[in-house]
């Protein structure tokens, strides 16, 4: 094989889209050519660079928000639908009898403290506590209404930090009921939100970035000048922001794209 | 064979894709508002017509090639595989990039990454159309050669030879930002 003919065939190998035949072709003439073999390296190269070029290339913030608020896209069925509890408790199998006292029991239920062991960091509690409440091991308190729940939040740390507070209705999610927990000797503050089969999760307390694990991925918003950490673990991700002295982290099943773009969506720099 | 998507589900799966068909349309068009409308569209055309997507199939291959075919009809004034000038060429630093993912990064890699990003996005629109398109698909958007094919209605040989000369242009714009295994040896 003559370099020539060899250009495209490096091409393809680069991109490992060739035939067996073409690959035991390209690569005895490698062997022999030290230059083809440098253009192999060079194009190797070029290759990751644009793809990590272009994995640094994300739709912003309201693009995302137009297309979920475009009613040609999302029709207002799709956006909302039911009464309010239908839309709280999507899946909720019995009469509404049973609802209102299944609600009455969990409103007079006392806030559920834990204590987890000193080594494990906040951050990764918060996404065990997330699968606790999905698994139904963390009773929350489920409120009439989100203002409620939230005068309700602030009182139970005695007015140290408020709730964050997000407005998922164009994902037709609600807060559906919140928590108090202690970890480690310091108080978080839980609101549950769901709808539509989906669930987010925010934890809030306060203190700093260093409260994120070692091992995060690190997003700056060049915009809002805010710095944000992503996580995952066993399915669950996670977005963490500090405004001010507070520390909100963002818990979901929803991708880490989406779930990123709505934390960035709605933070305000301190 | 697979149950039909409901159109919630499709709709949702189809957002996942939101990053990639951006990441397609600004290498597309000239102005950055252009892409976000060209992505909002392409994601109206697919939602009027996804009942013609075959569960089970490529979505993501399915949705750009509804954007390529819309940003044809409706932004390309000639045909296909012509070569065009762009005037997005002479703007340099392109703000596109501003999400900067790393262990542990410093402003001083922050800077690095996003100028490197932005040569990249400089460079890429100083191509041929023709050039450029096979790149943002293969190397962006990790499409495989029948599948690049296939979203511009081109010949499988075609791709590869407009890789093979889109690389060795950019690579010449490039070349200083580039290293290669046997760059980092002669460093040593």
């Amino acid at each position: 094989m003559k370099c020539e003919e060899a250009q495209e065939f490096i091409t393809a190998l680069v991109d490992n889209q060739v035939s067996d035949e073409e690959r035991s072709l390209v690569e005895s003439h490698l062997k022999d050519c030290q230059r083809c073999r440098f253009s192999y390296e060079q194009e190797q190269a070029l290759k990751r660079e644009i793809g990590a070029a272009g994995a640094r290339l994300h739709a912003p913030v309201e693009l995302r928000s137009k297309i979920l608020s475009d009613r040609r896209i999302f029709p207002d069925s799709e956006r909302s639908s039911g009464t309010w509890t239908e839309r709280i408790f999507p899946a909720w199998p019995f009469p509404r009898p049973a609802l209102a006292l299944a609600l009455a029991v969990v409103l007079i239920l006392p806030i559920l403290y834990f204590t987890r062991t000193p080594s494990e960091p906040i951050s990764l509690a918060a996404l065990e506590i997330q699968k606790k409440i999905i698994g139904g091991e963390v009773s929350v308190r489920k409120a009439s209404n989100p203002d409620e729940l939230r005068k309700w939040q602030i009182r139970a740390v005695n007015g140290e930090f408020a709730p964050m507070e997000y407005d998922l209705s164009s994902m037709n999610m609600l807060p559906a009921g919140g928590a108090g927990e202690e970890i480690n000797g310091r108080k978080m503050l839980v609101t549950y939100y769901t709808g539509k089969g989906l669930s987010v999760t925010c934890f809030t307390f306060l203190g700093t970035e260093e409260d994120a694990p070692k091992s995060v991925t690190v997003f700056f918003d060049n915009a809002k000048r805010i710095t944000f950490y992503t996580f995952s673990k066993d399915g669950f991700n996670a977005v963490l922001h500090r405004k001010g002295n507070v520390i909100c982290i963002l818990v979901s099943k929803i991708p880490m794209d989406e779930l990123l773009a709505i934390v960035r969506a709605q933070a305000r720099p301190s | 064979m697979k149950r039909a998507l409901t159109r919630e589900a499709f709709s949702r799966e189809a957002m996942g894709y939101l990053d990639h068909l951006y990441r397609v349309a600004v290498h597309l068009v000239k102005e950055p508002q252009e892409a976000e409308d060209l992505v909002q569209e392409a994601y109206v055309r697919a939602l009027g017509s996804y009942e013609q997507f075959s569960p089970g199939s490529n979505l993501k291959a399915w949705l750009t090639r509804i954007l390529y075919n819309f940003f044809f009809d409706n932004y390309h004034q000639k045909r296909r595989w012509v070569s065009v000038e762009d005037g997005a060429a002479e703007k340099e630093g392109s703000s596109y990039w501003e999400r900067v993912p790393t262990e542990n990064p410093g402003p001083e890699s922050d800077i690095l990454l996003k100028e490197l990003s932005t040569k990249i996005s400089d460079a890429l629109r100083k191509i041929p159309e023709e050039f450029r398109l096979p790149i943002t698909l293969v190397d962006m958007g990790d499409f495989s050669y029948a599948e690049a094919a296939e979203i511009l209605s081109c010949p499988v040989g075609t791709i590869r030879s407009r890789l093979s000369r889109g690389r060795r242009l950019l690579h010449d714009q490039l070349n200083e930002y580039v290293t290669t295994e046997e760059k980092k040896r002669v460093k040593i």
